[in-house]
């Protein structure tokens, strides 16, 4: 029987340990979150032609998140009176291991994903489902009335995408007949990548998921200009940090969610390697949501009700017969 | 390591389930019961059934837990339900109400749910969802009802806040 130091230090070098820790996992995230945070601003200052964050590095202030980190890690921790102490400061925390959750399903590379699960695509959506009810409880633990309206708006925000998320999603499920994601992303290999056939379900997918998201112009629980940053009004310097980090880490899974789903993931042509193809196509899916940010006004809630309910799960049904045909008019599949 | 986890998950779900009838604050009940389904959820992984575990947690916690939560915010904690007296009385009875449908299920189970496919470890899901809607489909749109019940229990609540 080893020692234990020898056991520890087998455990640290595994692959398995590495996976999770540094790449895809822990560091890798905090690293691409803080680096998204820059690119974000830049990029929307460079939209709205202004120059955006500058000073904190020699090349475009590239290293402003870690700046904005630091400076919020070292903000006092209030926690406002009345506040329900217990669901302040666990729905942040419990958001951030949501987000780091959803990446270990997502296949990077051939062989290159913590998690290889069966259900991968309904659990990365079940998983999902249980962020609107951190952000209600986040809300209501404020005890105060902006963060609860946010809340609020956060539920009936889910309940107008969904559905048809879901939906938009079993399009790809229904042709590729798994719900693995290395399943789906090897059916792409043989089949061409599915945003042809599926061009309809991806872009319900992309609307669907922004709204997901909380990102412009489906940012009502944050709404900063209507109630203050909603959900997020009261918290302080370090929780905030902790609330932000789930937002792009979200953005990060869904963009990878989406090639994956759509653009074949990792596939391409072996010039590069698989994983560069991987992240080439995950980041322009996050510059195009960037882009929404910055170029559509936020909807209303009633409006986004009205059109979750009818023309998305309408388009979403429409997609899934599309699917059918593709299905049952090609037997070779 | 599987016997750990399983006592481990199971402590979870029964602690949570009684904090969710016990707690004074509704919305710790609440969120008692999303845990106590998130337990029960890794339960069915345990088993082997991650299919079912996943829609566990997207319907009860995705779903239920939600409307639940949702009503008792906006009804709010001082117009809930009183706590109950006859405490002693009503966990005799939950006792004798779960023997009795333990019993029912053990006796019932071996009839209504033989068939030739014994889903086991290394299921083909394909299978799975063709047995679901061929051989079981009516149970499952009875289970359907659940997200029914589930709004209608939240509208009374939300109802008796007008009243009151």
């Amino acid at each position: 029987m080893p020692d234990p130091i020898s056991q520890i230090i087998q455990l640290v070098t595994s692959t398995y340990f590495l996976e999770i820790v540094v790449f895809p996992g822990l560091i890798s995230i905090a690293i691409l979150g803080a680096f998204f945070t820059w690119f974000e601003r830049k990029l929307t200052a460079r939209v709205q032609l202004r120059i955006g964050p500058l000073y904190s590095s020699p090349v475009g202030g590239i290293l402003q998140g870690f700046a904005d980190i630091i400076k919020l890690l070292f903000k006092e921790l209030i926690i406002p009176e009345g506040a329900d102490r217990f669901f302040f400061i666990m729905s942040p925390v419990t958001a951030l291991i949501i987000g780091a959750a959803l990446l270990g399903l997502i296949p990077f590379a051939p062989g290159v994903q913590i998690a290889n699960v069966d259900v991968g695509l309904p659990a990365f959506l079940a998983i999902l489902t249980l962020s609107p009810t951190l952000v209600l409880l986040a809300g209501w633990s404020a005890n105060s009335k902006f963060p609860f309206i946010g809340g609020l708006r956060a539920l009936f925000q889910q309940t107008a995408y969904e559905i048809p998320l879901w939906l938009s999603a079993l399009g790809v499920v229904m042709i590729t007949g798994t719900l693995n994601l290395t399943g789906i992303v090897q059916f792409q290999q043989n089949n061409g990548w599915l945003i042809l056939p599926q061009a309809l379900g991806a872009l319900l997918f992309i609307v669907t998921s922004t709204a997901e998201m909380e990102r412009l112009p489906f940012d009502l629980p944050e709404a900063e200009s209507e109630i203050m940053m909603g959900w997020q009004a009261e918290y302080p310097g370090p929780l905030f940090m902790l609330v932000q980090g789930p937002a792009f880490i979200k953005l990060y899974a869904f963009a990878a969610l989406f090639s994956t789903l759509y653009l074949g993931g990792y596939l391409g042509p072996a010039i590069i390697p698989p994983i560069v193809w991987f992240f080439l196509k995950t980041i322009v899916i996050i510059v195009a949501i960037m882009l929404f940010r910055s170029t559509f006004p936020r909807v209303r809630l009633d409006q986004l009700l009205r059109q979750g309910w009818t023309t998305l799960l309408t388009l979403s049904i429409v997609n899934i017969v599309i699917a059918y045909f593709i299905v049952v008019g090609v037997p070779a599949i | 390591m599987t016997d750990l986890t399983f006592l481990a998950l199971a402590t979870v779900t029964v602690a949570s389930a009684i904090l969710a009838l016990e707690a004074r604050d509704l919305v710790y009940g609440a969120a008692a019961l999303g845990i106590s389904f998130l337990g029960i959820a890794g339960l069915f992984f345990l088993l082997d059934a991650s299919y079912t575990g996943v829609f566990q947690i997207a319907v009860y916690i995705g779903a239920v837990v939600v409307l639940i939560l949702f009503t008792v915010m906006l009804v709010g904690p001082q117009l809930g339900e009183p706590p109950l007296e006859l405490k002693r009385l009503s966990l005799l009875v939950a006792l004798l109400i779960s023997l009795l449908l333990g019993t029912a299920g053990s006796l019932t189970s071996a009839a209504a749910f033989r068939g030739p496919d014994n889903c086991s470890a290394g299921c083909d899901l394909i299978r799975l969802s063709t047995t679901l809607i061929n051989q079981y489909g009516v149970p499952l749109e009875f289970l359907s009802l659940v997200l029914a019940a589930a709004v209608i229990g939240a509208l009374t609540l939300a109802k008796a806040d007008r009243k009151g």
